[in-house]
C-alpha cells in the first residue's frame, strides 16, 4: 500500500495555477525550506495546529477542554506548541473553526471524486487540476497514482514542482501522466540556494535539464518559473544568471511571480516568527514596475516572459 | 392588545389611559385646523374642481394614551377627540415614545417608522397622503429645513462608511469602453455584418445618439401631469362610475374614449435630433402618473419631492396643482381604495399593508407582460381594426339569431368590448396622424438641409405607421415606438416589455441592405441602424415610474424594466441570433444605462460561443448588464403552462426577468412577492409574527415547549406557515385582478395580445390565450440555510437544543457568540456544493410551487412562482428578525436565490448548486447574481473566455440564469464615499439594474457585501 501524504487542501476555481479554471490539489511536505516560502503550513510533512485570532470569537471552549493547558489568550500565539501534544480536542469543540487541523489524509478516489466534479468548467475553459504544495513528488508513488486516476478521467494534470526529486522515479512513475510541468527555478548560485532554500540545487537545475530535453524531443511541455524576491531572487546578477541558464537549455518562454507578503500572516497562524532579517521590501507587494524591469531581462536575451 | 376592529371597545377601554400627549395631539391638530381654516392661500386648497376635498384621519395610540380625528368636510377642518366610524384612515402607534419621535422627524422619516410597523396604517392612503399634504403647507418650510438636514448627514455617513480608496480605481471601468474584442466568425443568422462584435464604433462615432444620451444623463426626471390631466378631464365631463344619463359605464367603453381623448389632445412632439418621432411626456425625461394606482401615494410629497434624496423629481408649480386638483377625484377610486371598499378591508389587504410578509404589486401595475409588437409593426392598425369589424360583423349577425336574453347580454358585452378596442386603435391612428402634422410642422421651419430631410422622412413615416404595414427599419422601429407610447398611456409603465426586437427588426434591416449596392453604403446604413436603435433605446429611457419616497427603499433605483430581449431560436427552433441581434448588443454597450433591461437568451448547441463571449463581453464592459438566460432550463421550466412548443420557444423576459410568451400572454409575471423568512419566523413563533407584533399565522406549534419531536414536524409548521402567507396574498392579487376589470381594462393592450380579440374579452378579464400570475418569492437561501441549521445541529447531531437556537435568534445572539458562530460556520450552506443543502432547497421550492399551483388567479390561469427579489431583499431583511443560519436581525437577505457569501470560497460550488435545483418549481425565473472580479493585469480576451467558461458550464448543468457584477467592492466603497465619480456606474440589484450612486445606503451596503469572487 501507499503511504498517502496529507492533503493541505483542494482549491477549486483556480485562475492563477496553470490554464484554464482549476482545481488545485495542496500536498503537505516540501524538501526545501526557503524563507518566504508563500504557503508555510505545506512545509512540514506533518499534522499541524492553526489558529486565526481573526476569527475567534473568544468563546474559551478550547482552553477549557485542553488536557496540557497550551492554549492562553496571553500568548500572542495562543498555542504554546511545545506543551500541544496535537490532541485535536479543542479543534473538536472550536465553535467558529478559529482552531483548524492543517492536513489531512485523502484517498485517491476521494481525491479524484472531489476533483471531478469541477471537470465540466475544466473542460469549457481548458483548464484541469494542478498538483501543488509544499512538494507533491515527494511522494511519488501517490502522486503518480492520483495523476494516473485524473489521467483515466480525462482531466488535464499540471505538477508545480521545486525540481527537488528523484528523477528516475519521477520520469518512471509520474512523467506518463502529465500534461504540463511548472518547474521553479529559484536562485542559480548553489551557495545562495543553500543559506535561503535548504539544500543546494544541483539535483534541481540537472533534474531541468533532463526534462527540458525530453520536451525538446517532444515530451512534455516544461515552464520555468521565477518567485521573484526582493533582494534574493530578484537581484540583477541571479536573473541574469537564470537567463544565461535558459539560453543554454534552448528555453524560450518563462514565467516570473510577483512577490507577496500574505505569508507572514500564515506563519502567525501556525506560531512561526517569520524571518524578514533587513529586508525591508518584505513587508511590500512588489510593484508591478519592479516585476516589468525584473522581464526585461529576459526579453532582452531573446526569452519570453508570460 | 387592542382590537382595532370593535371601535366601541377602544373608546372605553382607552378613556383612561389618556395621557398628556392627547391634549398635546389635540392641541397641534388644532392648530393645523385653524391655519387651514383662517389663512385664505390654505383655505383655497381644500377644494378642488370638483368642490370641497371631505376626508377624515384618525390618530390613536395603541397603548389609548391618545386618540384624535382630523376631520376636512365642506371647507372646513375641525379636529375630534375620538375616531368616527367613517374615518377614511387612521395612523396608529404602537407606543407613546413612537408618537412623540413622529412629532419631531421629516415624512420621510416617519416612513422608517411605517416600514418597521411603529406606526400601523388602516384604511385609505389617498388620504392619508392628503393629510400630509396639507401638513406640509403649513411645515414646509421647516420640512425643507429638515430634510437638507437630515440629507446631509446621510451623505456624510455614506461618506465615512468605508475608507476612501484610491481616486485611480475609477479608471478601469471607463477604460473598459474604450478597447474590444473583435471577431471574423459568422453567426448563421448574421447576413451583412462584417463584423459582429463592430469593435470599432463608440459612442463618439454616433454624434446624434450622442447629443440625446447627455441629455438624458444630465436631465432630472420631471413629473408630468399631462396623462392624468386629460384622462381626468374626459371622466370629469362624461362620468366614472356612471355615465351623463346616469347609466354604469360599460368600464371598457370607459376607458376606451377616455384614452381616445386622451391621445387626440396629447401633445405630439418630436425631439431635437431624435429619429423617432413621439415622445411619452411632453417633459425631456418625465415621471408618467397613473392616479389609479400609485399616483395619490406622492401627495403628500407634491411640495418636497424635488428636494428629497433618493429619486427627487421635478415639479412645476402647475404640475403640483393640477395634481393637487385631480387627486381628490382619484382618491376612492384607486386599486387600493377599490378592495377596501368592495371586500370591507379585507384580512389579506390588511396583512400586505404591513410590508413585512407579502407586497401585492398588481395594485401598483399588471402590465408586466410582453405584448404583440409584431402585430403593429407588421400588420398595422387599420389591419388590427378591420379584424375587430370583423367580429362585430360576426356577432351583430348571431345578435339577429339568437333569442336567449343570457346570450343576447353576453352578445353585447362582447360588442362593446370589440368597440372599445377600435375606439384605442384609433386613437393611437390619430396621435400618428398629429406626429405627421408636427414632422410637417418642424420640417417647414428647418434650416439645417440634413435634419430638414430627417424630418421629412419622418413625416411620411407617420403619415403611414402604425397604421400600415412598416415597409422598411425607420418605419419599422417608429412604428413600433408610436403603438408603444399608445401602450404606456394605457398600461402603467412598469415592466411592460416589447420583447424579442432582433427578431422583430431584422427582416426590415435585411431588406434595407439588400437595396444597397456599394460596400460604402451598407456600412453607412449599418451606422445608421445603430444610431436608430439607440435613439429608440434612449426613448424608452425617458419616462420613469414614479417612485413615491417609500418605494425608495422597497425598490430603489428602479426605473421602467422595459426588458429587451434577443438571441435563442425561431418558433421554428432555428438559431435566432442575427444581424440586429449584435446591433442590440453594441448600443446596449455604448449607453451602458440601466433601462430598458437587456436579457440575452443563449440556446446550447444552436447558438454559437462568438455569440455568448459577446454576451459576457458587455456583461464586463457595462460591468451589469445584459441578463443571460438558459433557453433549454426555462422552456423546460415553463412548459407546466403551455405544450405548444412554437410558443414556448417565442418566450421573451419581462419586467426584471420572468418569461412571457410574447403576444399570447397576459402573464402578469410581478403580481405579488412574498418574504419567504415572514414563514419562517412565523413557524418558529407559533403564527407571530415578532415585529409585526401580531399572532396571524395559524397555530402550529412552540419550540419553548419541544412541540417538535423530529424536523419533518418543523417543516410541516414552516409549510402551513408558507402556506398561510400565500394564500392571503394570492386572495388579495386575485381581489386586485378584479378592481383593474372595474377600474382599467385595457383595450388597446387587449388588440396586441392574442385571443382576446378573438374572445371579444378584455385581457384584464381573461381574454387572452393565455393567463397566469406571477410571483417572486424572496429569501431562499437564507431560508434553506436557516432550515438545515435546525435539521443539522438540532435534530440531526443534537449539538443544541431548539429551544436554546430559539432563545439566541430571539436575543439576535448577543448574549450567545459561540452558537453565533457554530450556526454561521459549522452546517453546509445552499451553494457550498453539499448535496443536502441542495436538497433542502428543492424541497423547498417544491413547497412553494404547490402552495401557488393550488389556486387559480382571476382571469382564470394559473400562478408561476419565480425566486428573485427585485430589492425587497434588502426591505425584507430590514424588516425581519435574526435567522438560525446566524444572519443578524435587519441585515439584507442575499438577492434572488444566490447562495450567501460564506457558502463556499469556489464559485463553481455555488453555480452547481443552482444549478441543480429543479426548474419545474421556477416557472417565473430565478435571479442568480455573481460579483466577479477580474484581476487587474488580466487581459480582455482571457477574461471573456473565462466569463464565457462559467456561463456555459452553469447552463449544460441546467442552471437558468445567471448575470454578473463585474466590479469589486473597492470600486462601490469608493462610489458609496464619491459619488459624483461614479454617475453612472451601473449594478443589478435582482432581475433589475440601477445607478448604485442612486441607492439607499441599505441597498448599497448589501452590495458591498456580497459574495465576490476575484479570477
Amino acid at each position: 500500500m501507499t503511504k498517502r501524504p496529507l492533503t493541505l487542501e483542494i482549491k477549486g476555481n483556480s485562475l492563477d495555477d496553470g490554464p484554464g479554471i482549476r482545481s488545485v490539489i495542496f500536498f503537505k511536505g516540501c524538501p526545501l525550506s526557503c524563507s518566504w516560502c508563500h504557503n508555510p503550513e505545506s512545509k512540514k510533512r506533518e499534522v499541524e495546529i492553526s489558529f486565526d485570532s481573526e476569527v475567534c470569537v473568544g468563546s474559551h471552549t478550547c482552553i477549557d477542554v485542553c488536557p496540557k493547558s497550551a492554549l492562553s489568550f496571553d500568548n500572542p500565539f495562543f498555542i504554546d506548541r511545545d506543551s500541544c501534544d496535537l490532541c485535536f480536542e479543542c479543534v473538536e469543540q472550536c465553535p467558529s473553526g478559529a482552531l483548524e487541523s492543517v492536513g489531512h489524509e485523502m484517498q485517491v478516489e476521494e481525491i479524484v471524486r472531489t476533483v471531478v466534479k469541477d471537470k465540466p468548467f475544466f473542460d469549457s475553459s481548458n483548464g484541469g487540476v494542478t498538483f501543488s504544495g509544499g512538494e507533491p513528488t515527494l511522494n511519488m508513488a501517490f502522486l503518480a497514482e492520483s495523476a494516473k486516476g485524473l489521467k483515466e478521467q480525462g482531466i488535464h494534470v499540471l505538477i508545480e514542482t521545486s525540481g527537488q526529486f528523484n528523477y528516475d522515479k519521477f520520469n518512471a512513475l509520474v512523467y506518463p501522466y502529465v500534461d504540463l510541468i511548472y518547474f521553479d527555478i529559484k536562485l542559480i548560485d548553489k551557495e545562495l540556494h543553500r543559506k535561503y532554500c535548504g539544500p543546494t540545487n544541483t539535483t534541481i537545475l540537472n533534474n531541468f535539464k533532463k526534462l527540458q530535453q525530453q520536451y525538446l524531443a517532444g515530451g512534455v511541455k516544461i515552464l520555468p518559473r521565477t518567485p521573484l524576491v526582493p533582494n534574493i531572487t530578484d537581484t540583477p546578477g541571479n536573473l541574469t544568471a537564470i537567463a544565461s541558464f535558459y539560453k543554454e537549455q534552448g528555453v524560450t518562454t518563462t514565467q516570473l511571480m510577483a512577490y507577496h507578503p500574505m505569508w507572514q500572516e500564515k506563519n502567525l497562524k501556525l506560531g512561526i516568527q517569520s524571518f524578514l532579517g533587513e529586508n525591508s521590501c518584505m513587508d511590500k507587494w512588489m510593484p508591478n514596475q519592479r516585476v516589468k524591469e525584473c522581464g526585461e531581462t529576459f526579453t532582452s536575451m531573446g526569452i519570453q516572459v508570460i | 392588545m387592542i382590537n382595532t376592529m370593535t371601535r366601541n371597545n377602544i373608546k372605553v377601554t382607552a378613556n383612561t389611559n389618556r395621557n398628556y400627549l392627547n391634549h398635546l395631539t389635540n392641541w397641534t391638530l388644532k392648530l393645523i385646523a385653524s391655519q387651514l381654516n383662517l389663512r385664505p392661500s390654505l383655505r383655497n386648497k381644500l377644494k378642488n374642481t370638483d368642490g370641497w376635498i371631505n376626508f377624515c384621519i384618525g390618530m390613536k395610540t395603541e397603548t389609548g394614551s391618545m386618540e384624535q380625528a382630523i376631520v376636512f368636510q365642506d371647507g372646513h377642518v375641525s379636529v375630534l377627540k375620538y375616531i368616527p366610524e367613517h374615518a377614511d384612515a387612521t395612523m396608529r402607534f404602537i407606543n407613546d415614545d413612537v408618537l412623540k419621535e413622529a412629532a419631531k422627524i421629516t415624512p420621510n422619516e416617519l416612513l422608517h417608522l411605517i416600514l418597521n410597523n411603529q406606526i400601523i396604517l388602516d384604511g385609505n392612503m389617498a388620504y392619508l397622503q392628503a393629510f400630509n399634504f396639507f401638513v406640509s403647507l403649513i411645515l414646509g418650510k421647516r420640512y425643507k429645513k429638515m430634510m437638507e438636514k437630515a440629507n446631509r448627514l446621510e451623505i456624510e455617513s455614506k461618506e465615512q462608511k468605508y475608507v476612501p480608496q484610491d481616486p485611480s480605481i475609477s479608471k478601469d471601468l471607463n477604460d473598459r469602453k474604450n478597447s474590444g474584442l473583435s471577431t471574423d466568425i459568422m453567426d448563421s443568422g448574421v447576413r451583412y455584418l462584417d463584423e459582429p462584435y463592430l469593435s470599432k464604433y463608440q459612442l463618439d462615432s454616433f454624434p446624434q445618439a450622442k447629443k440625446l444620451y447627455d441629455l438624458h444623463t444630465s436631465t432630472q426626471p420631471e413629473i408630468s401631469s399631462e396623462r392624468p390631466v386629460l384622462l381626468t378631464q374626459w371622466y370629469r365631463t362624461h362620468g366614472f362610475e356612471t355615465d351623463n344619463n346616469g347609466n354604469p359605464w360599460v368600464p371598457e367603453l370607459r376607458q376606451a374614449h377616455a384614452f381616445k381623448y386622451l391621445m387626440e389632445n396629447k401633445k405630439a412632439i418630436i425631439r431635437p435630433d431624435s429619429l423617432i418621432a413621439g415622445t411619452i411626456c411632453p417633459e425631456q425625461v418625465s415621471v408618467v402618473i397613473y392616479p389609479d394606482t400609485v399616483g395619490t401615494m406622492i401627495w403628500g410629497e407634491l411640495g418636497s419631492i424635488n428636494d428629497r434624496l433618493l429619486a427627487p423629481y421635478k415639479i412645476s408649480d402647475q404640475t403640483a396643482k393640477d395634481l393637487h386638483d385631480l387627486f381628490p377625484f382619484w382618491a376612492k377610486k384607486t386599486t387600493r381604495a377599490w378592495i377596501n371598499k368592495t371586500h370591507n378591508y379585507p384580512f389579506c389587504q390588511r396583512v400586505d399593508e404591513r410590508y413585512v410578509a407579502s407586497f401585492n404589486f398588481k395594485t401598483v401595475s399588471m402590465s408586466h407582460t410582453v405584448p404583440d409588437l409584431p402585430r403593429f409593426v407588421n400588420d398595422g392598425t387599420l389591419a388590427m381594426i378591420e379584424e375587430v369589424l370583423q367580429e362585430i360583423r360576426i356577432l351583430e349577425i348571431q345578435q339577429t339569431e339568437v333569442l336567449d336574453t343570457l346570450e343576447q347580454a353576453e352578445i353585447v358585452d362582447k360588442l362593446n368590448t370589440l368597440e372599445s378596442m377600435k375606439l384605442c386603435l384609433e386613437g393611437l391612428n390619430t396621435y400618428a396622424e398629429n406626429l405627421a402634422k408636427e414632422a410637417h410642422c418642424l420640417a417647414a421651419k428647418e434650416t439645417d438641409p440634413k435634419r430638414k430631410e430627417e424630418l421629412n422622412q419622418l413625416y411620411e413615416i407617420c403619415q403611414h405607421v402604425p397604421m400600415n404595414p412598416s415597409r422598411n427599419l425607420d418605419e419599422a422601429v417608429n412604428s413600433a415606438w408610436i403603438s408603444w407610447i399608445g401602450l404606456i398611456m394605457e398600461n402603467t409603465n412598469v415592466s411592460l416589455s416589447p420583447g424579442r426586437l432582433d427578431q422583430l427588426f431584422q427582416p426590415y434591416f435585411e431588406k434595407d441592405m439588400a437595396e444597397l449596392s456599394t460596400k460604402d453604403e451598407r456600412q453607412n446604413y449599418v451606422e445608421h441602424a445603430i444610431e436608430l436603435i439607440s435613439c429608440y433605446i434612449l426613448r424608452n429611457a425617458e419616462h420613469h415610474a414614479l417612485v413615491p419616497d417609500v418605494s425608495n427603499y422597497l425598490f430603489g433605483g428602479s426605473q421602467s424594466q422595459t426588458a429587451i430581449t434577443v438571441g435563442g431560436v425561431t418558433r421554428k427552433g432555428k438559431d435566432a441570433v442575427n444581424d440586429m441581434t449584435y446591433i442590440f448588443l453594441k448600443v446596449t454597450e455604448i449607453l451602458s444605462i440601466n433601462d430598458p433591461n437587456m436579457n440575452a437568451r443563449f440556446k446550447l448547441g444552436v447558438n454559437s460561443d462568438t455569440y455568448l463571449k459577446r454576451l459576457c463581453e458587455v456583461n464586463y464592459i457595462t460591468v451589469a448588464t445584459p441578463s443571460m438566460h438558459n433557453d433549454d432550463a426555462v422552456i423546460e421550466a415553463f412548459k407546466q403552462n403551455s405544450d405548444d412548443i412554437e410558443d414556448l420557444r417565442d418566450w421573451a423576459s419581462t419586467g426584471c426577468v420572468e418569461v412571457t410568451l410574447s403576444g399570447k400572454h397576459m402573464s402578469h409575471t410581478g403580481a405579488t412577492s412574498v418574504n419567504m423568512v415572514a414563514g419562517l419566523e412565523m413557524a418558529l413563533n407559533n403564527g407571530y409574527h415578532p415585529l409585526m407584533d401580531w399572532h396571524l399565522g395559524p397555530k402550529t406549534g412552540r419550540v419553548e415547549k419541544h412541540d417538535f419531536k423530529t424536523f419533518d414536524d418543523f417543516f410541516e409548521a414552516f409549510a402551513v406557515q408558507q402556506k398561510f402567507v400565500i394564500d392571503n396574498t394570492v386572495q388579495l392579487n386575485n381581489m386586485a385582478g378584479e378592481a383593474y376589470s372595474y377600474l382599467r381594462p385595457t383595450p388597446l393592450l387587449s388588440t396586441a395580445i392574442q385571443g382576446a380579440v378573438s374572445n371579444a374579452k378584455d385581457v384584464t378579464k381573461g381574454g387572452a390565450h393565455y393567463n397566469t400570475s406571477g410571483s417572486f418569492n424572496i429569501g431562499l437561501s437564507d431560508v434553506v440555510d436557516s432550515l438545515m441549521v435546525i435539521k443539522k445541529l438540532v435534530f440531526d447531531e443534537q449539538r443544541i437544543s431548539f429551544p436554546e437556537l430559539k432563545e439566541a435568534i430571539d436575543t439576535n445572539f448577543e448574549n450567545n457568540v459561540s452558537l453565533h458562530a457554530m450556526v454561521s460556520r459549522k452546517v453546509p450552506r445552499f451553494g457550498s456544493g453539499c448535496d443536502e443543502s441542495v436538497d433542502m432547497a428543492n424541497r423547498v421550492t417544491s413547497l412553494i410551487h404547490g402552495c401557488y399551483k393550488a389556486h387559480k388567479n382571476f382571469r382564470g390561469g394559473d400562478y408561476t412562482v419565480g425566486f428573485w427579489s427585485v430589492a425587497q431583499h434588502v426591505a425584507y431583511g430590514s424588516l425581519s428578525g435574526a435567522l438560525p443560519s446566524g444572519r443578524l436581525a435587519g441585515k439584507a437577505f442575499t438577492p434572488g436565490l444566490t447562495p450567501d457569501a460564506s457558502a463556499s470560497k469556489s464559485f463553481l460550488d455555488n453555480m452547481r448548486d443552482v444549478a441543480k435545483l429543479d426548474p419545474k418549481n421556477m416557472d417565473n425565473n430565478i435571479a442568480f447574481n455573481v460579483k466577479l472580479v477580474p484581476a487587474a493585469n488580466e487581459t480582455r480576451e482571457n477574461i471573456v473566455n473565462t466569463m464565457h467558461a462559467y456561463v456555459k458550464t452553469y447552463f449544460e448543468q441546467g442552471g437558468m440564469q445567471i448575470q454578473f457584477n463585474m466590479v469589486n467592492s473597492d470600486v462601490l466603497k469608493d462610489a458609496m464615499a464619491n459619488p459624483e465619480n461614479y454617475k453612472n456606474l451601473l449594478v443589478r440589484i435582482s432581475g433589475y439594474n440601477a445607478y448604485f450612486v442612486s441607492l439607499n445606503s441599505d441597498m448599497q451596503t448589501e452590495l458591498i457585501e456580497r459574495a465576490e469572487y476575484g479570477f
